[in-house]
């Protein structure tokens, strides 16, 4: 529309430093995702410096490890199955039922999300433990819940939300009317249920069983609290790293693990992009009022699976503040100074040596607190770099569209198909190295964390800025504004609401987040999350359970930031990411 | 508006920045397998007697704390091990990973306890016990043990709880003890035997040397396989427990002071080697552990007197010589 002459020079400034990004977010994804994930291969593959199978064959031939893989894949199926099931109906309860308090079943459904998956694993352990206050004292029953049973409940809980998510979407974007016809044509409610509602959410439905699949089979955090003894790739890679040494055999299951995960991974990706295709324009929200057997039996399967979540959330801040669960529920706040060396985390435990008298009281303080502190510092820095970077890398793809434009797409959605182990693992076997010198810092914590959450913060912004009409821009720039303050100031803009619910999602991952970061804390950086675990492990459960509560309570002030800052929930961002372009 | 937020997010950033910089104080890097409870009491008084150093400490079992170490070779995060089981150290005097180092006040400790070449120095020694929930017995009805031989009895089946002596040097000396008292040195295959029939009643191995004994306070398990202080601890809480220490000889491991090779802050770490066998440093080790390797002070009340626990004569050489094949095994034969 312009002519040629006026809008060739801000046209080259702009391809110019599209190239400029573009090949700075390349090099970034291959140096931080690629090239641990390719070391990791290479040392799977190597024995002296030579190329060898042997590590693949110990692998396969001795039992004891190999059954962590049959292990694996049976919770991981179990899991699928219930969780696809659980949350299917649930969403079709939501969606297509006129039962009472959706809002509140919705939004106590996403509570797994806001803390580690370890919660799921400690409540369990509370009341069905050895010691469970309802196996021990309701039931009095030798019955526990330690290995297989344990961990397929606690991820059944934790991958809920995110399976409701999918199905939810996918069952209110279906048409409804196609279900009125068939009712109305004839067929029974049972009929229409198999024939029509079923059918016609085949997609989504095999999209949320291969997400929870995928996230099943990468957790860590859940198996390695209640399973006993029972073993499963994610803590078999961790136990084979941090108990024998041995980081060719921990790189061999990791290079297993990531051929169902990675295949979990590109079935969603599929499917999900086939489901969006169904959704029809004439989809209406209007609902006929359900008869009352159905209402009101979804209104009690709905708030039995809400009152699971609220009873884990509850044991485990309860477990906190009694003395000692399950013989004395006198309260204390005893667990809160936490029994563990803490740290030193940076500029917390200097302020506070300098403000506090010296006692007990400041060690608490400045030492044992220092996780905490240290969690939300990284927290909050991988909130702000994560968003806009992904935000960026996000306008790059859907706006420019530079040559490449698909490789720097693929690289950014790789991230959700790699777990957390491995990628921790990867990080150390890469960078582990004297010339790396943000190894052993605070700054390799925060890159892993934004790049290993790259996926899900690329894709709600692709979303987002798809809904930006072009022509906004166009406008921008033949007003005159280069292509940084087109993005600054008309994008960027434009783009807040997305940009916070993303800096919500980073916030909430770099708080809760295990697996990958167990490889890389030390003795100067220590995280909340790991903490749990590490009190855990040491038998103080109820301490850990403090911390739990202490990690839930900020990232719910985080979201409550947030919902003041923008708004809106945060969460309710979070289900509109789902959606990939 | 967008001006304030880019100035908010230059300003968090710099801050994170520029706090891993400024610090007056010389820093530390200390590597421990003590138990967390004795370690928050040290490092106290390590606070106020060394105030010029800035000290930084992870406490890991036994073996991941070995793992990280190995892992780390090539460019090592630590300067110091502060309380690591002499096995372990073995090994790693033979990897050629430590730096040997003649702490002020050596001379007083008992010459057994020091390498040689001043690779280690020896601080204490801590002894294998069961811990023994005398509540869950009486419920249950079952005998009071004596001795390893005594768990095999079926009535104890899922009572038991021991460490996993892959991550704990706790459950390395038991499972050490048994294979040594059945003549692994002679070749002989008994000990593990022995352990097959002993995995028979096992209710949980578990990934510390602590928890064993401390779950079984709680009620979890009749018997716990841990160690000394753990014990009195959680008698000292108040807990219904007993100590038995295993009348076929009860399996002990000395742990050790060393100095990494490759440490950034040698300065100081030598400042904290020195203190670490300081007499007040002992003192403070004396309040937890049975024997301190500085002679003349005595040991915690609450503990059964040495004189009346029957040790069995742990060889350590062999033990570092056999540690991984040990594990090996070990892992192959008793975890699911």
């Amino acid at each position: 529309m312009n002519p040629p002459s006026s809008s060739s020079l801000p046209f080259s400034r702009d391809k110019m430093i599209t190239g400029i990004a573009m090949v700075l977010f390349l090099a970034m994804l291959t140096f931080f995702l690629l090239y641990p994930v390719v070391d990791i291969c290479r040392l799977s593959f190597l024995k002296e410096g030579k190329l060898t199978f042997e590590n693949y064959l110990t692998y396969f031939t001795s039992p004891r490890i190999f059954r962590s893989f049959t292990n694996s894949l049976y919770v991981s199926l179990l899991t699928m199955i219930i969780t696809t099931v659980t949350a299917f109906f649930f969403a079709y309860g939501l969606t297509r039922t006129t039962m009472p308090g959706k809002g509140v079943f919705y939004t106590i459904s996403t509570l797994p999300l806001i803390a580690p998956t370890i919660i799921q694993a400690l409540a369990l352990i509370l009341l069905f433990g050895r010691n469970g206050l309802i196996t021990r004292y309701l039931l009095g029953t030798d019955w526990n819940i330690y290995g297989a049973t344990g961990i397929i409940i606690g991820e059944c809980l934790y991958c809920f939300p995110n399976a409701l998510f999918i199905l939810y979407t996918t069952l209110s974007a279906v048409d409804t009317r196609l279900d009125e016809a068939a009712q109305s044509l004839g067929a029974s409610a049972l009929k229409t249920f198999w024939k029509v509602t079923l059918p016609s959410a085949k997609y989504g439905i095999a999209s949320a069983a291969a997400l929870t699949f995928n996230l099943t089979i990468t957790d860590f955090g859940i198996p390695v609290v209640i399973g006993g003894n029972y073993s499963v790739l994610a803590t078999e890679i961790v136990s084979q790293v941090f108990g024998l040494q041995r980081f060719d055999l921990g790189a061999t299951i990791s290079v297993i693990l990531l051929i169902p995960s990675i295949s979990a991974f590109v079935i969603n990706y599929y499917l999900t992009r086939k489901s969006y295709a169904l959704i029809s324009g004439q989809a209406r929200p209007f609902l006929q009022p359900s008869r009352p057997l159905k209402k009101w039996g979804f209104t009690v399967y709905c708030g039995l699976i809400c009152s699971c979540i609220l009873i884990v959330f509850a044991t485990v801040f309860l477990g906190a503040f009694v003395k000692t669960w399950p013989y004395d529920f006198s309260l204390t706040l005893k667990h809160f100074d936490f029994p563990s060396l803490g740290a030193h985390a940076p500029l917390w435990t200097s302020f506070w040596i300098s403000v506090l008298p010296e006692g007990t009281f400041r060690t608490m303080i400045a030492y044992k607190y220092a996780p905490i502190w240290t969690s939300l510092l990284v927290s909050i820095v991988v909130a702000i770099v994560g968003a806009s970077l992904t935000l960026l890398a996000g306008y790059i793809i859907e706006k420019k569209k530079p040559k490449g434009e698909q490789i720097l797409y693929t690289l950014s959605v790789l991230p959700a198909a790699i777990p957390g182990v491995v990628m921790g693992l990867g990080y150390v076997l890469a960078f582990n190295k004297p010339y790396f010198f943000i190894y052993g810092t605070i700054w390799i914590i925060i890159i892993n964390i934004v790049i290993s959450n790259f996926t899900l913060g690329v894709l709600t912004s692709i979303a987002n800025l798809k809904q930006i009409d072009k022509s906004i821009e166009e406008a921008a720039v033949s007003l005159g504004s280069g292509p940084v303050s087109t993005f600054t100031k008309v994008v960027f803009p434009l783009s807040r609401v997305a940009f916070f619910s993303t800096a919500t999602f980073f916030f909430m991952r770099a708080m809760t987040t295990i697996s990958a970061v167990i490889f890389l804390i030390s003795a100067t950086i220590k995280l909340a999350a790991i903490e749990i675990i590490f009190l855990d492990v040491d038998g103080r459960t109820a301490s850990a359970n403090a911390m739990c509560t202490v990690v839930v309570a900020i990232v719910v002030g985080a979201l409550l930031v947030m919902r003041l800052a923008t708004g809106r929930s945060a969460l309710g961002g979070m289900v509109s990411s789902k959606q990939p372009g | 508006m967008k001006r304030r937020w880019a100035f908010w997010m230059i300003g968090v950033l710099t801050v994170v920045f520029l706090s891993g910089v400024a610090l007056a104080q010389e820093k530390v890097v200390v590597y421990t397998s003590l138990e967390t409870d004795e370690v928050t009491e040290y490092l106290k008084l390590a606070r106020k007697e060394l105030p010029t150093l800035d000290i930084h400490i992870i406490r890991l079992s036994t073996g991941e704390l070995g793992a990280r170490m190995l892992a780390e070779k090539a460019n090592p995060q630590a300067d110091l091990i502060w309380g690591w089981a002499v096995t372990n150290l073995e090994d790693f005097v033979t990897k050629g990973m430590l730096e040997p180092y003649k702490p002020k006040g050596v001379e007083k400790l008992e010459k057994r306890f020091v390498h040689p070449d001043f690779q280690y120095v020896g601080i204490d020694m801590y002894i294998a016990a069961f811990c023994v929930n005398t509540k869950v017995m009486k419920e249950k009805g079952l005998p009071m043990p004596k001795g390893w031989n005594d768990l095999l009895d079926p009535k104890f089946k899922g009572l038991i709880a021991m460490p996993n002596p892959v991550a704990s040097g706790t459950g390395f000396l038991q499972v050490s003890s048994i294979l040594q008292m059945y003549g692994a040195k002679d070749g002989k295959e008994d000990g593990w035997e022995f352990l097959k029939k002993l995995d028979k009643n096992m209710g949980q191995y578990i990934k510390s040397g602590s928890r064993p004994a401390k779950m079984t306070a709680a009620g979890e398990f009749a018997v716990g396989a841990s160690f000394d202080f753990v014990v009195a601890e959680q008698k000292k809480q108040g807990f219904p427990v007993e100590f038995v220490f295993p009348v076929e000889g009860a399996g002990y491991e000395v742990e050790a002071n060393a100095l990494l090779k490759g440490g950034k802050n040698v300065g100081a770490a030598k400042k904290f080697l020195d203190w670490a066998i300081s007499d007040n440093a002992m003192k403070e080790y004396s309040k937890f552990k049975y024997g301190v390797t500085l002679p003349g002070i005595p040991t915690r009340p609450d503990l059964p007197k040495l004189s009346e626990i029957k040790l069995y004569p742990m060889d350590f050489a062999w033990q570092a010589k056999n540690r991984d094949d040990i594990l090996k095994k070990w892992e192959t034969l008793f975890l699911k």
